[in-house]
């Protein structure tokens, strides 16, 4: 189901041609951070049942459970474009595909924050949080961007 | 650049010293710096000395270390004494820092063919590096041919873009991973377990030649192991014994780290409770200031170095080199935690946490501190981290493996 008129446009030829190259791909392909929720059609595509999408008051919800074991959540704004990413199981997912062109900014930020262990990261910039906290064989984090949080949406909720 | 380990570089540049001449017995000595060591020791043949200190890179606070063998397995001579090697009962499996490590060591064979190489996913990062085999030494406890992993071995730079993609930092030197090494000894026995066996996971082990890698299964047998599984006796758990610490914190504190539980007179099983963890997760569930869901991704966990819980009504600290941690106004504030094990039973825990700043302030060469805390990055956890540990004898079960009190996975304290 897609709100979104111009994703609507786009779904008869880019959803084939993504889900083909989701096929050629090893990982999970995933919807990406700041952009459509388009290629989380694509993975409801490839991972037939395995996806599950509800409404919420103000945003989408799209679980993916991969095939490591680890969900995936992606949270869509009325915009259309996914506003957050979480993910909690026994191994981080491809964050580099979850957080698109937040991903550098992501890992530069993370080189430059105080690491106090190995259990716990948090990257705070002002358009762009990420947040990672687990333990081998269980970890679980979130990005969001907080600039695109749906108003009223507590912070809490994202999890 | 990269990023320090603790909340200052340099943290203990006066105490470090200071741990090559703890010795044996109960005690809260003061030196003639005014800096204070905190000993307590157990004996035996299954205990091997832990102590905290600012680590092989001066950066690190709450870090528990001990100090290991390897040898090439099947010799007694050609072997390596490695100390700063971190405690972290929240990993499972023995990881060496290629660098510090003499020996030469073969890379096992992967399943895909090639080497076996290992992406190890961390909350903050990841570390890359062959798997070969050791035989391990540790007080007196020995393990013949385990698989453990050299992380930033020079003979696999390249980490594949899959395993970076997972995100955080590269944490592949002494600098950056803050230990020699990490002796792993969770619940679990292996650091994947059966989801590696049938399928290749993403970003985990690896079959590599020199120019490229390709996704591997392995064996259980074939996947980095806690080596407690190997020990003749002593091979049901592990149990760590810090001293009580001042609440202003200590130098250094040195205490035990006694293999087996109910295997020897002096690991016996008492009084303690026993909280059975999530055999997936290894996740237990904790509720705190009437939290209206439970705290279902809660841990105990030495390889964390404070409380890290939310608490709102707390002030985080606002100086940048203590980011992340709690700085309450007040002075120390009391607090009351309630675990939960997936057996239901319930524990309070009191704890207190103190402003980080003013403990790092006050004593800038300390690196034990029982009360630091910090805010945890995901809502619905509390760990409880090396903080928890002092003044108390934390047990921890392995999976499927049975003591006096219970069958693993538990923790018991």
């Amino acid at each position: 189901m897609l709100r979104n008129p111009a994703t609507s446009e786009l779904k008869n030829w880019v959803l084939p041609l993504l889900t083909f190259a989701a096929a050629l791909c090893p990982h999970v392909a995933s919807a990406t951070l700041g952009e459509p929720e388009l290629s989380v059609q694509t993975d409801s595509a490839k991972f037939n049942g395995s996806i599950k999408v509800s409404e919420h008051a103000s945003y989408r919800l799209h679980e993916i459970q991969l095939p490591s074991g680890t969900l995936l959540k992606e949270f869509v704004g009325a915009d259309g474009n996914v506003f957050a990413v979480v993910w909690s199981g026994p191994r981080t997912p491809d964050l580099r595909q979850a957080m698109g062109r937040y991903f550098d900014e992501f890992t530069t930020a993370a080189a430059k924050t105080r690491h106090p262990d190995h259990n716990h990261l948090q990257v705070q910039q002002s358009d762009l949080v990420v947040q990672s906290s687990g333990h081998m064989r269980a970890l679980s984090g979130r990005a969001y961007l907080p600039q695109a949080i749906p108003n009223g949406l507590s912070l809490g909720e994202i999890r | 650049m990269r990023a320090t380990r603790a909340w200052r570089v340099g943290l203990c540049a006066a105490a470090c010293g200071l741990v090559l001449s703890c010795g044996g017995g109960d005690s809260v000595g003061t030196s003639g710096t005014g800096t204070t060591t905190t000993t307590t020791t157990t004996t035996g043949s299954n205990v091997a000395s832990v102590v905290v200190n600012s680590g092989p890179a001066n950066n690190t606070v709450n870090t528990l270390f001990t100090t290991v063998t390897v040898c090439v397995p099947g010799s007694t001579t050609n072997c390596q004494t490695i100390d700063n090697i971190q405690v972290d009962t929240g990993s499972y499996g023995l990881r060496l820092l290629a660098p510090v490590v003499t020996l030469s060591l073969a890379v096992q064979p992967a399943a895909v063919g090639n080497s076996l190489v290992e992406c190890t996913q961390f909350a903050d990062g990841y570390s890359w590096g062959p798997v070969a085999l050791v035989d391990l030494q540790i007080a007196g406890e020995s393990a013949s041919s385990v698989p453990v992993q050299l992380i930033g071995d020079s003979r696999f730079p390249s980490v594949p873009a899959d395993c970076s993609s997972t995100g955080g930092t590269e944490e592949d030197t002494v600098t950056a991973f803050g230990a020699n090494g990490i002796l792993g000894i969770g619940v679990f026995a292996q650091d994947c377990g059966s989801a590696c066996v049938s399928t290749a996971q993403p970003a985990t082990y690896y079959g590599c030649s020199s120019a490229d890698c390709t996704a591997s299964t392995v064996s259980l047998a074939n996947q980095v192991q806690n080596p407690v599984t190997y020990f003749a006796t002593d091979n049901n758990g592990s149990i760590i014994v810090l001293p009580t610490v001042p609440e202003e914190g200590a130098a250094t504190v040195t205490g035990s780290l006694i293999f087996g539980i109910d295997t020897q007179s002096n690991n016996a099983s008492g009084t303690e409770t026993v909280l059975t963890v999530d055999a997936e997760s290894g996740y237990l569930s904790a509720s705190f200031n009437g939290s209206p869901t439970p705290l279902s991704k809660s841990f105990i966990d030495s390889g964390s170095n404070a409380i890290y819980f939310n608490d709102s009504n707390i002030q985080q600290c606002t100086d940048t080199d203590y980011s992340g941690f709690y700085c309450p106004t007040t002075g120390s504030l009391d607090l009351t935690v309630t675990l939960q094990g997936v057996n239901s039973v319930t524990s309070v825990v009191d704890f207190t946490v103190e402003s980080a700043e003013t403990l790092g302030t006050n004593n800038p060469t300390f690196t034990a501190f029982p009360t630091l805390a910090g805010t945890n990055p995901i809502t619905d956890s509390f760990d409880f981290g090396l903080s928890f540990y002092y003044g108390r004898r934390v047990a921890t079960a392995l999976d499927g493996k049975t003591t006096s009190v219970g069958t693993g996975p538990y923790v018991a304290f």
